[in-house]
């Protein structure tokens, strides 16, 4: 009798204990089952790292665990995306902050241990930031149509923040469908482009819109135009390039898109509490609150059609760098 | 009547009150670490700023901003390790004073220096930004040619002793600045197909090598040093020091006011531009780099100068003319606010209130430099044997903390080689800085002008200022030939005096 009950006990026990554990192990199992690692690939400071840093804080309160923002910084973005995609220990806990440097710099650095592409895993395009086509405010040219008829006859200067950088391509892209004859006159950084422009010793830029919207209200300079396929509710009143039609301009629509990418091994589970969590932060108010101090729009693809979307990006910056001849 | 009410209304906040004090704290410590700079921990204190009232948020952002600038001059001066790039200028002479047991001395006359000038930075925004943003806008490429021409003059007087020698350091400098992307075509210069390279040389871990490592090279080659022991590391600044070097600090501060009113030139090159300038005038020119006050004084007004004059074009225009003051612009966006003249019609009682706050941060910032050096100065007094290994662990945190990179740190030993051997031929490293400092920025001036003016050479001579900066130019070599030759008559004829008997 004792043995029996004690047998019977004993079974109540183990098989208490073998819920327990796998109760524990169902819970073990949902990712995450760590810190994640939010890779910026810029230095702290910029566009990208600002927002790294408002998505992590939104996102550890979704997924519920600590999200760590690095700063690997190098080489237009490519240092840190070459290290994700060499996979790695925690590959299934990194996520990085991909824009325009992810295309752009696919296509002008040589040797890249890396495809653009295939390589990574495309969670969620979080925002994008049009460009907008700028003039001095004493500039003789009023619109798209007359800038290119003089850019035809004379050579015409656009200011930039950077080799590579979205506005420098911006400005060759518009040069090559254009057919016109323009110089990219590089600066550091935006802050250090925009007097050359303000003070008109250069013609036109393609600047970001945050950069330049507080000018174009106050005057100071003429917004011929916005890069993207809507026009922008910050600039009701400005075409985009592609209505314009002419000049083959109706390829014309390019911006700069932020969005969050992760090695191609990244679990399946992992990429669905991603997405889950990622579209709970984008419907929340401090996010989109956010985005529009930054003349931003929430972006709109995701998974295979944010890959897609690469796909085509990567090219379309192969062919500019391509014809403008630059190549690192 | 109103706005007064409102402007106190709005300043008269414990919360504004604390967030200065906290910035400069913060800004101080992270300053002093080489390797954190305060970039980062303006970027890093962003997201905190979000749900702060707009004062506060700023308040909170610009003194670590001025705390930083003057919190890299700590390190500068005992452990010959430049907390921040802009400090860089300060070790020249900063340290040799801290080696002759006058640490003291050398960091009470940082934080003099740098409150005077973050003072006189404050009133030039408060007062003369739309004036000076007007100069700023006028600045383009031809005009920064020949201020960055100018400023290489400057060179020759640095090259104390050996002209050779400076002028060898100074190219040395120049070749360095080569590696990375070519800014026009983007095409790859000395990097050697290597990746870590592109972004050119990362500055904190060549100053770190260059500076500290062959201290401690030195050290332990020799295994001992005399150790300097004064009481609490010497006595503090004398009056008469102070007033020896006022009129360099005010000079500096006016430097440092116009260098960061232009966007985009920073605060280690003003420190570097007021340095020589105060060399080039003080009657103590044979000292400096020896260990002078004036060299501290002078260097740490210019890059103090700069940081409340960043705000000018910043406030006035809407333009960052560095790194942390985008950030700053950023945290104005993100609480709806947008920098520019528009800002100054409809939020003119916000504008007041922030001016007073960065008015008392410079209160603060002598408060707790005071207290930051008590306990700082402390370290000089630290034997070497202990003092080194810890320093040479925070060169390689420090190197390695600015990228996340082990290449930095084999960087940053690198150089400490090259800075020993520079030490044992008696090379100087301050002409090998300014040319690593100005010589990009010489290069892409000269190439900018000439893609803007469509290769037509009269745009280096298309307005006043340019011609005013060609005038200051020639007139330094003129004066630097003049000197030169007078010399070596003099000394000609003191020979021959000395011949005769």
């Amino acid at each position: 009798m004792t043995s029996l009950w004690k047998t019977a006990c004993l079974a109540a026990c183990s098989g208490g204990l073998a819920l327990a554990v796998s109760v524990s192990t169902a819970q073990a199992d949902e990712w995450p089952t760590d810190d994640v690692r939010l890779v910026v690939p810029y230095a702290p400071g910029g566009t990208t790292d600002v927002l790294s840093r408002r998505v992590a804080d939104l996102l550890q309160e979704e997924l519920d665990t600590n999200v760590v923002v690095e700063n690997r910084p190098g080489a237009g973005s490519t240092v840190a995306t070459g290290r994700l995609a060499r996979g790695g220990r925690d590959a299934d806990h990194t996520i990085l902050m991909a824009s325009p440097g992810h295309t752009i710099g696919a296509a002008i650095y040589p040797d890249l241990a890396y495809d653009p592409v295939e390589d990574f895993v495309f969670l969620q395009n979080l925002i994008d930031i049009p460009n907008v086509m700028v003039v001095p405010a004493d500039s003789p040219y009023d619109s798209v149509e007359e800038f290119v008829e003089a850019a035809k006859q004379e050579n015409m200067t656009f200011s930039h923040s950077g080799v590579g950088s979205s506005i420098h391509m911006s400005g060759e892209l518009f040069k090559t469908l254009t057919e016109t004859n323009m110089t990219a006159v590089p600066f550091a950084g935006s802050g250090a482009a925009l007097p050359a422009l303000l003070g008109g010793d250069v013609d036109v830029s393609f600047e970001n819109m945050p950069t330049v919207l507080s000018h174009i209200n106050s005057g100071d300079l003429k917004a011929l135009a916005v890069t993207s396929a809507e026009r922008s509710e910050h600039l009701p009143d400005v075409p985009t390039l592609s209505e314009v039609g002419d000049h083959n301009l109706d390829q014309f629509v390019t911006t700069a898109w932020f969005g969050l990418i992760a090695h191609e091994s990244f679990p399946q589970e992992a990429q669905d509490a991603m997405r889950e969590a990622l579209d709970t932060v984008m419907q929340r108010e401090e996010f989109l609150d956010f985005a529009e101090q930054l003349g931003a729009e929430p972006g709109q693809v995701a998974g295979e059609e944010f890959k897609q979307f690469i796909a085509e990006e990567v090219e379309r910056w192969q062919d500019v760098a391509d014809q403008a001849d630059i190549s690192q | 009547m109103d706005i007064a009410s409102e402007v106190l209304q709005l300043f008269l906040q414990p919360e504004n009150f604390l967030a200065i004090a906290l910035g400069v704290v913060i800004g101080v410590v992270v300053g002093s670490i080489p390797g954190l700079t305060a970039t980062m921990a303006v970027a890093l204190a962003l997201p905190f700023t979000f749900s702060m009232e707009p004062v506060a948020a700023i308040l909170l952002l610009v003194g670590i901003y001025k705390g930083g600038m003057y919190g890299g001059s700590i390190t500068a001066i005992l452990i010959r390790t430049p907390g921040s790039p802009a400090s860089a200028c300060t070790l020249l002479d900063g340290y040799p004073m801290a080696q002759q047991g006058h640490a003291k001395k050398a960091l009470k006359m940082a934080l003099y220096s740098s409150v005077i000038a973050d003072f006189i930075s404050n009133i030039a925004l408060i007062f003369f930004a739309a004036y000076l943003a007007k100069i700023a806008l006028n600045f383009g490429a031809p005009e920064f040619f020949w201020l960055i021409c100018f400023s290489l003059t400057i060179i020759i007087s640095l090259a104390s002793g050996s002209m050779i020698k400076g002028l060898l350091a100074a190219l040395c400098g120049l070749l360095l600045s080569l590696v990375g992307l070519d800014e026009v075509y983007g095409s790859q210069r000395l990097t050697f197909g290597n990746y870590n390279l592109m972004d050119s040389i990362s500055f904190i871990p060549l100053l770190i090598g260059l500076f500290a490592i062959p201290e401690i090279i030195e050290f332990y080659r020799k295994k001992a040093l005399p150790h300097i022991k004064a009481k609490a590391s010497g006595a503090s600044v004398t009056l008469a020091e102070m007033k020896r070097s006022l009129k360099t600090i005010i000079r500096g501060s006016l430097i440092g006011v116009i260098i960061g009113a232009i966007p985009g030139t920073g605060a280690t090159a003003a420190a570097f531009i007021s340095y020589s300038d105060a060399r080039r005038r003080s009657p103590n020119k044979a000292n400096f780099g020896k260990g002078e006050v004036e060299g501290v004084a002078a260097s740490e007004s210019g890059n103090n100068g700069v940081a409340g004059a960043t705000m000018i074009p910043l406030l006035s225009l809407g333009i960052p003319g560095d790194v942390i003051t985008a950030i700053i612009l950023g945290a104005f966006m993100v609480h709806g606010l947008t920098p520019g003249p528009v800002m100054f019609q409809e939020n003119l009682p916000l504008i007041y209130a922030l001016f007073m706050g960065i008015m008392f941060s410079s209160l603060v910032l002598l408060a707790v430099g005071n207290g930051a050096i008590k306990y700082f100065s402390l370290i000089a007094d630290i034997p070497k044997e202990i003092l080194f290994p810890i320093v040479l662990m925070f060169c390689v945190y420090g190197a390695y903390a600015v990228n996340n990179d082990t290449f930095d740190v084999w960087l940053m030993l690198g150089f400490g080689v090259l800075g020993y051997v520079f030490n044992r031929a008696a090379i100087p490293a301050a002409p090998f800085l300014i040319g690593f400092i100005l010589g990009p920025m010489f290069e892409d001036n000269l190439r900018r002008s000439l893609l803007i003016g469509g290769n037509d050479l009269s745009i280096f001579v298309r307005g006043p200022i340019t011609w005013f900066f060609i005038a200051l130019t020639l007139g330094s070599i003129l004066l630097a030939l003049y000197r030169y030759f007078a010399a070596r008559h003099q000394s000609a004829r003191s020979d021959t005096t000395q011949e005769t008997p």
